[in-house]
C-alpha cells in the first residue's frame, strides 16, 4: 500500500483555504480593479467601461492631494511618536518593576478596546463645551482649547488619540525584542566597561531593530488606512483631517461614485504595498547584517 | 482519506457558491402583493416595476423609510391609522440621520428596494429623478391633491424637479424651515431690558434685521459669566453649515448661482456674498466656545443650558425645546437685511421607489393621497414636529396659536430658499462645507474661500452636464 499522498488529495486539503482566499481576497481585489475602470454608481444604473478616466480624475483632484498630505503627515507623526514612546516604556519595564503584570495590563487596555468606541469616548472627553478635559482645565483655571473645532488642534487631537491607542502595541513588541536579547551580551559589555549609551547604541538598539522595524511596518500600514478616528472625531469631510480612507468614503457613499472610489482603493493599496515592500527589504537587510555579525563574517 | 478529500471539495464548492451568491445582485423577493401589468408612468430611465408572484390572501404591507426623529414617530401613528382603514401593515422604518442617506442610496442600488416610499431630502430630487430611482408623479399628483392647496414654495422645493418645470417626483411630507429660538426669560427680564435701553437707546425685543440680531448677541455676550449671544448652524457633518449660511447669503444679496445657466461665478463670490460670509463669521464672536462647529444635534444645547441667548435651527426641533424649557423659550423667523429675508428650507418629501412592484406603488400613492388630505394634515400638525405645507391650515388662526412656534413657522414658509437639488448635490454640499468651514476657521479669508468655492461649483456642475 502506497503511503504517498496523491495529487488529488493534496489539492483536496488545500482547496478549502484556497477557495476562501479566492472568494475573500482575490475576487474583491480584482473586482475592485475592474470597478475602478468603470463609471459604476452606488445607486445602480448602467455600468460603462471608462478606461483610466477615474485615475486621471483622481490625480487631478485637489482633494486627493490634500488627503494624501494629511495621511502622510498623520503616519509620520503618529508612528514616530508611538515608536519612541513605546520603546522608552518597554525599556523602563524590561527590568523588575513593582506590580509589573498589573502595569502591563493597564498599559495594554487602550489597544485591546474597540477603536470606534474609544473614538466616541474621546469625542465626549475632548468636547469644547461639555468635555471632561476642558471641565478639568477650567476648574484649574487653565485655558480651555477647542480640541475638536480649532483648525490647528483637530488634527493634533486625532494624532494624540492614535498615539494613546497604539503606543502599547509598540511597547509590547519592543518588550518582546528587548527580552530576546541574551543576558550574556550585556554581561560581556559590562566586563568591557562599556557605558550605558554605548550599550544601548551598540547592543540594545541593533538587536531590537528587526522586531521594532516589524512593529513600525505593521503600524505604518495600519495608519495609512486611518478611518475610524477621523469619522468619529471630525467626520469624513473635514478638510484638515481628511485622510485617504475618509476621502474614499466621501467619494463612494456621499458622492455615489463607486468607480472613482475603487480607484482610490487601488491607490491606497499600492501605497500600502510600497511602504510594506520598503520595510520588508529593510528588515531583510537588517537580518542579513545580524546573521553575518553572529557568524563573524565581515 | 477519500472521505476527507470529498469533504474538502464539498466545502470548497459551498464556499465558492456562497461567494457567488453574495456577489450576485439581489433578485426581487417581495411577497407583499400580487403583480399587476398596469405600471404607472415613469421617468425616462426608469425600468418597469419588478413583477413577482405572491399569495393573494396575504395582508398587504407598506414600508416607508425615514430618518430617526420625532416626526417619524408621528408619521408611524398616522400610518397605523391608514393601516387600520386599508387593512395594511404600514411601517415607518427609522434610520439614524448619520446613515440615512447612505442606506437609502445603497438600497436603490438593488433590483428592488425594501421600501415603497422614502421620505427624502429635497436635494435628493435631481438624483432620484434623473437616475430613475423615484417614480414620476407629474400626472398623478394633481389628481391626488389640489396643487393650489399646497404652499407654492414647499411644492417647488420639496416636490418639483427641475425646479420650475412642473414635473413632480415627490409630495411634501414634512415641510420645515429654519428659524430662531431665544431665551424669552432673558429678553423679558426688566434688568436686561433697562441695561439694553441704557446701552443702545432702544428696546430689547425680538430682532427684525440681522444687524439687530448682532447687536442683541453682542449685548448678551458675557464670557466671564459664561453667557453668550447666539449660536448658529456651523457643523461640518452633512449640510449643517450650508443651511446655516444660506439664509444670510441670500439676505445679503448673494446666491448659490443660476440654476438655468449653471453659472456660479459672480453670484457666490460677489461682494454681497463676501459681505454675507463676513457677517456670518463675525457672529462667532458672540457664540460660546466651540460655536464654530455646531451641528443639528448640538445647536440648541447652549440655549437649554443657559449659555446662549439665541439659537438657529429647524422648526421641527422646536417642540422638543418647548418640552425642556416651557415658557422660557420664544421663537422668531429669520431676520431681514434691507428688504431681503430668507429662511433655509428643511423637511422632506414622499417619493415612491421605482424599484417596487406596481401594486406597491399604487398602495404608496393611496397613502400619500390620504396623508395630504386636509383632515389628515390637521392630525399631522398635532404630532411632535409635524409641520404641514397645507396652505389652508397654515393661514388658520387655530394653527398659528396652537404652539409658541407655529406663527413664526407659518411666516417662515414665505421666505423659503433651498440649495441645489441637481444629481451632484452632494459634491456641491461637501465642497461648500469645506470652503465655508475654512473661512470660519480662519484658514482662508471669506473672499478667498468664496472665490475658490464658486470655481469649484462651476467645475462640478459643468462636469455633470
Amino acid at each position: 500500500m502506497s503511503t504517498r499522498p496523491s495529487l488529488l488529495s493534496g489539492w483536496g486539503f488545500v482547496a478549502p483555504a484556497l477557495s476562501l482566499l479566492c472568494a475573500m481576497n482575490l475576487f474583491p481585489l480584482f473586482f475592485n480593479i475592474y470597478l475602478s475602470l468603470t463609471n459604476a454608481d452606488l445607486s445602480g444604473g448602467t455600468v460603462k467601461f471608462v478606461g483610466v478616466r477615474n485615475y486621471t480624475l483622481l490625480f487631478a483632484d485637489a482633494g486627493y492631494a490634500d488627503a494624501l498630505t494629511t495621511t502622510a503627515t498623520f503616519v509620520l507623526w503618529s508612528v514616530s511618536i508611538e515608536t519612541v514612546v513605546g520603546f522608552v516604556l518597554a525599556l523602563s519595564l524590561r527590568d523588575r518593576v513593582p506590580a509589573k503584570p498589573v502595569v502591563l495590563t493597564v498599559l495594554l487596555i487602550p489597544m485591546m478596546l474597540c477603536p470606534v468606541v474609544l473614538s466616541l469616548f474621546w469625542n465626549l472627553i475632548l468636547n469644547g463645551s461639555y468635555g471632561v478635559l476642558n471641565q478639568l482645565l477650567g476648574a484649574l483655571r487653565l485655558p480651555e482649547p477647542q480640541w475638536l473645532t480649532d483648525s490647528d488642534l483637530k488634527f493634533v487631537s486625532i494624532v494624540l488619540i492614535d498615539i494613546w491607542m497604539w503606543t502599547p502595541f509598540m511597547m509590547l513588541i519592543s518588550l518582546a525584542g528587548l527580552n530576546a536579547i541574551p543576558r550574556y551580551i550585556y554581561e560581556a559589555a559590562e566586563i568591557d566597561r562599556a557605558g550605558r549609551w554605548l550599550i544601548f547604541r551598540s547592543i540594545t538598539l541593533p538587536m531590537c531593530a528587526p522586531l521594532l522595524g516589524l512593529a513600525v511596518l505593521l503600524r505604518a500600514t495600519d495608519a495609512l488606512k486611518q478611518f475610524d478616528l477621523v469619522m468619529a472625531i471630525t467626520g469624513p469631510n473635514d478638510a484638515t483631517t481628511q485622510t485617504l480612507s475618509a476621502r474614499l468614503y466621501q467619494v463612494v457613499f456621499r458622492d455615489y461614485k463607486v468607480g472613482l472610489g475603487a480607484a482610490y482603493g487601488v491607490v491606497i493599496l499600492v501605497a500600502v504595498i510600497a511602504v510594506a515592500t520598503l520595510f520588508v527589504r529593510y528588515l531583510e537587510r537588517l537580518q542579513q547584517g545580524q546573521g553575518k555579525r553572529e557568524a563573524g563574517l565581515p | 482519506m477519500r472521505v476527507i478529500v470529498k469533504l474538502s471539495v464539498l466545502v470548497s464548492v459551498v464556499t465558492l457558491g456562497l461567494a457567488a451568491v453574495a456577489c450576485r445582485e439581489r433578485e426581487p423577493s417581495d411577497t407583499r402583493a400580487a403583480p399587476s401589468a398596469a405600471a404607472p408612468s415613469a421617468a425616462p430611465e426608469q425600468k418597469a416595476a419588478p413583477e413577482q408572484k405572491a399569495a393573494p390572501e396575504q395582508k398587504k404591507a407598506l414600508t416607508i423609510w425615514w430618518a430617526q426623529w420625532a416626526p417619524a414617530d408621528g408619521l408611524q401613528e398616522l400610518a397605523n391609522e391608514f393601516g387600520k382603514r386599508e387593512n395594511v401593515d404600514a411601517t415607518v422604518h427609522q434610520i439614524p440621520w448619520s446613515n440615512f442617506q447612505d442606506q437609502v442610496f445603497q438600497e436603490f442600488g438593488k433590483n428592488q428596494t425594501a421600501f415603497d416610499i422614502v421620505v427624502g431630502d429635497s436635494q435628493w430630487l435631481g438624483r432620484g429623478a434623473t437616475k430613475g430611482l423615484y417614480l414620476d408623479l407629474t400626472a398623478w399628483l394633481p389628481t391626488a391633491v389640489k396643487l393650489q392647496s399646497l404652499h407654492p414654495l414647499a411644492l417647488k422645493y420639496l416636490a418639483e424637479y427641475p425646479t420650475g418645470s412642473a414635473h413632480y417626483f415627490a409630495a411634501p411630507a414634512e415641510t420645515d424651515a429654519m428659524g430662531w429660538a431665544y431665551r424669552k426669560d432673558w429678553f423679558e427680564d426688566p434688568k436686561e431690558k433697562s441695561a439694553f435701553q441704557a446701552k443702545y437707546h432702544k428696546e430689547l425685543a425680538v430682532p427684525q434685521t440681522w444687524e439687530e440680531l448682532r447687536t442683541i448677541a453682542e449685548f448678551f455676550t458675557r464670557p466671564g459669566a459664561k453667557r453668550y449671544g447666539n449660536v448658529m448652524l456651523t457643523g461640518r457633518g452633512y449640510d449643517d453649515v450650508v443651511m446655516g449660511f444660506e439664509q444670510v447669503l441670500y439676505a445679503f444679496g448673494g446666491s448659490w448661482g443660476d440654476p438655468k445657466t449653471l453659472k456660479v461665478k459672480g453670484a457666490l463670490d460677489s461682494p454681497e456674498a463676501v459681505q454675507a460670509l463676513d457677517f456670518f463669521k463675525g457672529q462667532l464672536k458672540y457664540a460660546p466656545p466651540g460655536g464654530s462647529k455646531l451641528g443639528y444635534g448640538e445647536v440648541l444645547e447652549p440655549l437649554v443650558n443657559e449659555s446662549s441667548a439665541m439659537a438657529m435651527s429647524y422648526f421641527a426641533f422646536f417642540p422638543g425645546l418647548v418640552d425642556k424649557m416651557g415658557a422660557k423659550v420664544g421663537f422668531f423667523p429669520m431676520p431681514k437685511h434691507g428688504d431681503r429675508q430668507y429662511a433655509s428650507l428643511g423637511g422632506q418629501g414622499f417619493s415612491i421607489s421605482s424599484k417596487v412592484p406596481a401594486p406597491q406603488q399604487e398602495l404608496a400613492k393611496k397613502f400619500i393621497a390620504w396623508f395630504l388630505e386636509t383632515d389628515t394634515q390637521k392630525k399631522w400638525v398635532q404630532k411632535p414636529g409635524g409641520f404641514t405645507a397645507n396652505a389652508e391650515i397654515l393661514k388658520s388662526e387655530a394653527f398659528k396659536t396652537a404652539s409658541p412656534y407655529n406663527a413664526a413657522f407659518a411666516q417662515s414658509l414665505d421666505l423659503l430658499q433651498d440649495f441645489w437639488n441637481v444629481p451632484v448635490y452632494n459634491e456641491l454640499i461637501a465642497s461648500t462645507v469645506q470652503r465655508i468651514g475654512e473661512a470660519l476657521d480662519g484658514q482662508k479669508s471669506p473672499r478667498e474661500a468664496l472665490s475658490l468655492l464658486a470655481a469649484q461649483h462651476e467645475k462640478i456642475l459643468q462636469a455633470a452636464e
